[in-house]
């Protein structure tokens, strides 16, 4: 008897395990990824407000919205287990391209300027700091803000006499303040907002000096945009119209209505209404879609992501194999690519951007 | 002379249960006394009480006219279970006390101590051999040997200290009858030969008879009230046979103070 | 077949236990594979090429950013001493070596706490109320007392650890049976005596058996503590990897410090039995 129970348990366990594609659901649909940070927070409030749904009811598609930790919504991406995610536009060119997940960018959404931000303590000076430890994430925008730094003050040649410790960013705050012996920190805000308040804490350098070259994205693999069916493209429109609605009601007249609006974004990450409106203003949000096209199809945008592309490929950010900065390719809205043209990675697709300009979603 | 061992007054009370109450009783120099009794009476605890292992509610305990609270080389103890050391062997067992005593805890430490440690370890093997055991145990650990030689290495542990009082607590109360039997005469034989007063604790009155120069029974009148001295007798050696066994006559007279007292059942009649 | 006396012959014990092994193994290249066929260049759960080459990179190769590299050309050994993982392994090896040094005094206080009353009495309250506490959450104190190198690493261990190492020694303690402190005494043993030559040394297998148990966690808050902030160390090291999905040095990585904890619970347990070879619950 027994040996029968085993064995039907076992056989129950095997069938569930083979036949668990889920049948064609009735509607396509799909999840976006997201994480905390003032430019992304609006994707919670578009999914708590009803605003997406009512996008996505629109183009007849479901779009689930999940929150995740910056990195892990990178690796979830990359794993394909989420279809568009919430990245800047350094990840939105290493993680694809080490990975040969081409990439789409549907939604500019804005630029760092001031958000990211170089503090020292002691009176640290930019040229004092070779042979001082610096705290950062390592290899993501916050090393590539650093080395903008000491470049625009001519001092590359000394990038590398500076001892980097990799600090994961939900400890950096706690352990620049904490121990008062570390000098330097490179971080984002709301960490840089909390550092910034210390006592004999000043900032060198932050992101307004490199306006443009630390941009904010909502980028789709390209292979579900190009879906035969076409549900791709109207999961792409959907994102786009309310994300363009969002940020209109975000850009009303200062009052009331406006304030209501950003408190319920700011509550995503537990923020209060005053932190939020404090990190905006050194946030460079494109709120009509007009202006995100434009700066996007700007010529200057492709020489900012060679700054960024150049960087990538010397920390062997483009793959581990990758053997010069044109292994990969980007695609820009007017056709042209930067590198080869055989494996494009990233593209930046101007046309949902311009159709919410013309009112067409 | 004041004797060796007075309990004045002795009262025990664990868990607001008296145990003992007003316990008297004296021991003198040289005396072999069998302390029996059904289990709970309360033998163990007086056992305990003249160790120095634990302390009475009322009363006082003297060894040689002082109180002495605190166990010491002067009253060596064989307990019925976890009588030797595991982490050492027969012969470290055995040599543990003398090193300890001549040398401390840091004098372990100087060359002096590895010269004397092979005179103390001949010692040792003296020992093992009047115990009856073969030299070749001495470098196995207690957990090779059998519960009868385990006993005789505790024994053979306590008495090179030479100690003034040899307190046994049970201490063939978990072998089996026949090496039980080899024991009792083992101890009967060391008394003899080296004249230290032993206490011996046991529940079998059979074995308490064979042993003591003495018997002392305790016991309860009411099941929940405390022990007291039952009986209190001296077995006389003019009594025992050559063998160590108490005459028929002797034994008689025992057993009919005893089954007069309505303590025949309970306390075990056992070997002897 | 599925009873308490069915002991399975040779061939099956052999096959049953390596099946999940198999199992396992076999599960992973086919889902590789099938992510291959999507992707060649998948990097998410890496092929058996891929995973070679990030197993020579990780043991051949110095870190690429590196600047003062290891020879280029050389003998495997010399290759090996300079490379990636190696430089990772020291890192992190001195950091446990240092925290496996303070869990003696752990182990002493526990002993003393279980044998004198007043330190017991002392100390054991406030450590059962510090035991509850989760390290991790205390690292802002954490950071202030002890900064974010060597050393607060290395407290973190401690800290998240030593209480449980305390509380086991005492327990131990505690576990020896009266009689044999009793016999100490009478054997003209005193206090310090019967503390270390009778009950310290009954314990010492034991708490070194406690302490293999507890391997798992000192590398659980050596790793929190080198993802946190560092400079180097294996866990660093993983950390860096998953910035560009280098799933293909990450695995090689984690079998290589299971390898080492499996190392080291082998070296105690061998040690354990050297020394005292008359514990037999080994």
């Amino acid at each position: 008897m027994p040996n029968r129970a085993l064995a039907f348990i076992l056989t129950s366990l095997l069938v569930s395990a083979c036949g668990s594609k889920p049948a064609a659901a009735p509607k396509p649909s799909f999840v976006v990824g997201w994480s905390v940070y003032v430019g992304w927070n609006p994707w919670y409030y578009m999914a708590k407000s009803g605003i997406l749904n009512k996008w996505a009811d629109k183009y007849n598609v479901a779009i689930r919205v999940q929150r995740f930790d910056y990195a892990p919504s990178l690796d979830a991406f990359v794993a394909k287990n989420i279809d568009a995610c919430a990245m800047t536009n350094m990840e939105a060119l290493d993680m694809p391209a080490s990975a040969n997940i081409d990439t789409t960018s549907i939604i500019t959404g804005d630029y760092s300027n001031g958000n990211d931000a170089l503090m020292t303590r002691h009176d640290l000076k930019l040229d004092q700091l070779p042979g001082h430890k610096v705290l950062l994430v390592e290899k993501t925008v916050s090393q590539y803000l650093f080395e903008r730094a000491l470049t625009l003050n001519g001092l590359e040649k000394k990038i590398d006499q500076v001892k980097l410790v990799n600090t994961s960013d939900s400890d950096i705050a706690t352990a620049f303040i904490g121990d008062t012996s570390q000098d330097a920190v490179v971080t984002w805000k709301p960490m840089v907002s909390q550092i910034a308040k210390q006592k004999d804490v000043k900032t060198l350098f932050n992101s307004s000096q490199i306006p443009g070259e630390i941009v904010d994205l909502m980028v789709v693999r390209t292979d579900i945009l190009k879906r035969p069916d076409g549900s791709g493209e109207r999961f792409a429109k959907a994102l786009a119209g309310a994300w363009y609605e969002t940020t209109k009601l975000m850009s009303g007249p200062a009052g009331a209505d406006t304030d209501k609006v950003l408190k319920e974004i700011a509550a995503g990450s537990e923020d209060t209404l005053e932190s939020y409106k404090e990190q905006l203003s050194t946030t460079n949000l494109f709120y009509a879609p007009q202006a995100a096209a434009d700066f996007t199809t700007n010529p200057e945008f492709k020489t900012k992501m060679n700054l960024v592309r150049q960087f990538c490929f010397n920390h062997a950010l483009l793959g581990a194999n990758t053997k010069s900065v044109d292994d990969v390719g980007i695609q820009f809205p007017d056709g042209s690519v930067q590198g080869s043209k055989d494996r494009i990675t990233l593209r930046f697709n101007a046309n949902y951007m311009q159709m919410a300009a013309q009112g067409k979603l | 002379m004041t004797d060796l061992i007075q309990l004045e007054n002795i009262g025990v009370t664990y868990h607001s249960k008296k145990v003992l109450d007003s316990l008297t009783l004296s021991i003198a120099a040289g005396e072999f006394i069998a302390v029996c009794g059904e289990t709970g009476c309360g033998k163990s605890t007086m056992l305990r009480l003249i160790l120095g292992a634990e302390r009475p509610t009322s009363g006082r305990v003297l060894i040689d006219g002082r109180e002495l609270p605190r166990p010491d080389r002067n009253r060596g103890y064989v307990p019925q279970k976890y009588s030797l050391f595991p982490d050492k062997t027969v012969l470290d067992n055995i040599t543990f006390g003398p090193e300890m005593e001549e040398f401390g805890l840091i004098g372990m430490l100087t060359p002096r101590y590895y010269r004397r440690r092979a005179e103390l370890r001949e010692q040792a093997h003296a020992y093992l051999r009047q115990m009856g055991l073969q030299p070749g145990d001495g470098a196995k650990y207690p957990d090779q040997l059998s519960g009868g030689m385990q006993q005789r290495v505790a024994i053979a542990q306590a008495l090179i200290m030479r100690p003034k009082i040899l307190l046994m607590d049970e201490a063939f109360s978990a072998l089996d009858p026949a090496t039980r039997g080899g024991m009792q005469r083992l101890v009967r034989k060391l008394w003899a030969e080296t004249g230290t007063t032993i206490l011996f604790v046991t529940h079998n009155i059979s074995e308490a008879i064979f042993l003591g120069t003495r018997v002392v029974v305790l016991g309860k009148d009411d099941p929940a009230g405390s022990s007291k001295v039952m009986f209190d007798l001296e077995i006389p050696e003019e009594s025992r046979e050559p063998s160590g066994i108490v005459g028929r006559d002797e034994m008689d007279r025992l057993s009919a103070l005893i089954e007069g007292a309505g303590l025949g059942e309970k306390l075990e009649i056992g070997v002897a | 077949m599925l009873r308490i006396d069915a002991s399975p012959n040779r061939i099956t014990t052999w096959t049953l236990s390596w099946f999940l092994f198999a199992a396992g193994i076999a599960l992973y290249f086919y889902t590789s594979h099938s992510r291959h066929i999507e992707n060649p260049e998948d990097k998410v759960v890496p092929s058996l090429t891929q995973l070679a080459q990030g197993t020579a990179d990780a043991f051949l190769k110095p870190d690429s950013e590196q600047k003062d590299a290891g020879p280029a050309e050389g003998s495997l050994p010399a290759k090996f001493f300079s490379s990636m993982l190696w430089t990772d392994t020291v890192a992190s090896s001195k950091r446990f070596a240092w925290s496996m040094a303070l869990l003696v005094p752990a182990v002493l206080l526990g002993l003393h706490m279980g044998m004198f009353p007043i330190i017991g009495t002392f100390f054991l309250r406030f450590i059962l109320f510090f035991d509850k506490i989760i390290a991790l959450s205390v690292l802002p104190i954490l950071f202030i007392a002890f900064g974010i190198d060597e050393l607060s690493k290395v407290m973190l261990i401690v800290i998240g650890v030593t209480p449980t190492i305390i509380l086991d020694s005492f327990n131990l303690t505690k576990s020896v049976p009266p009689e044999q402190i009793v016999k100490g005494f009478t054997l003209g043993a005193h206090d310090f005596g019967v503390t270390y030559r009778i009950v310290m040394k009954q314990i010492l297998p034991r708490v070194l058996n406690s302490i293999r148990l507890n391997l798992k966690s000192i590398m659980l808050f050596l790793f929190a503590g080198e993802m946190i902030a560092s400079q180097d160390g294996l866990a660093f090291r993983i950390a860096l990897l998953r910035r560009h999905m280098g799933m293909n040095v990450i695995i090689p990585y984690v079998l290589w410090v299971a390898l080492l904890l499996f190392l080291v619970d082998l070296t105690m347990r061998l040690l354990n039995k050297k020394i005292h070879p008359w514990f037999r619950e080994a």
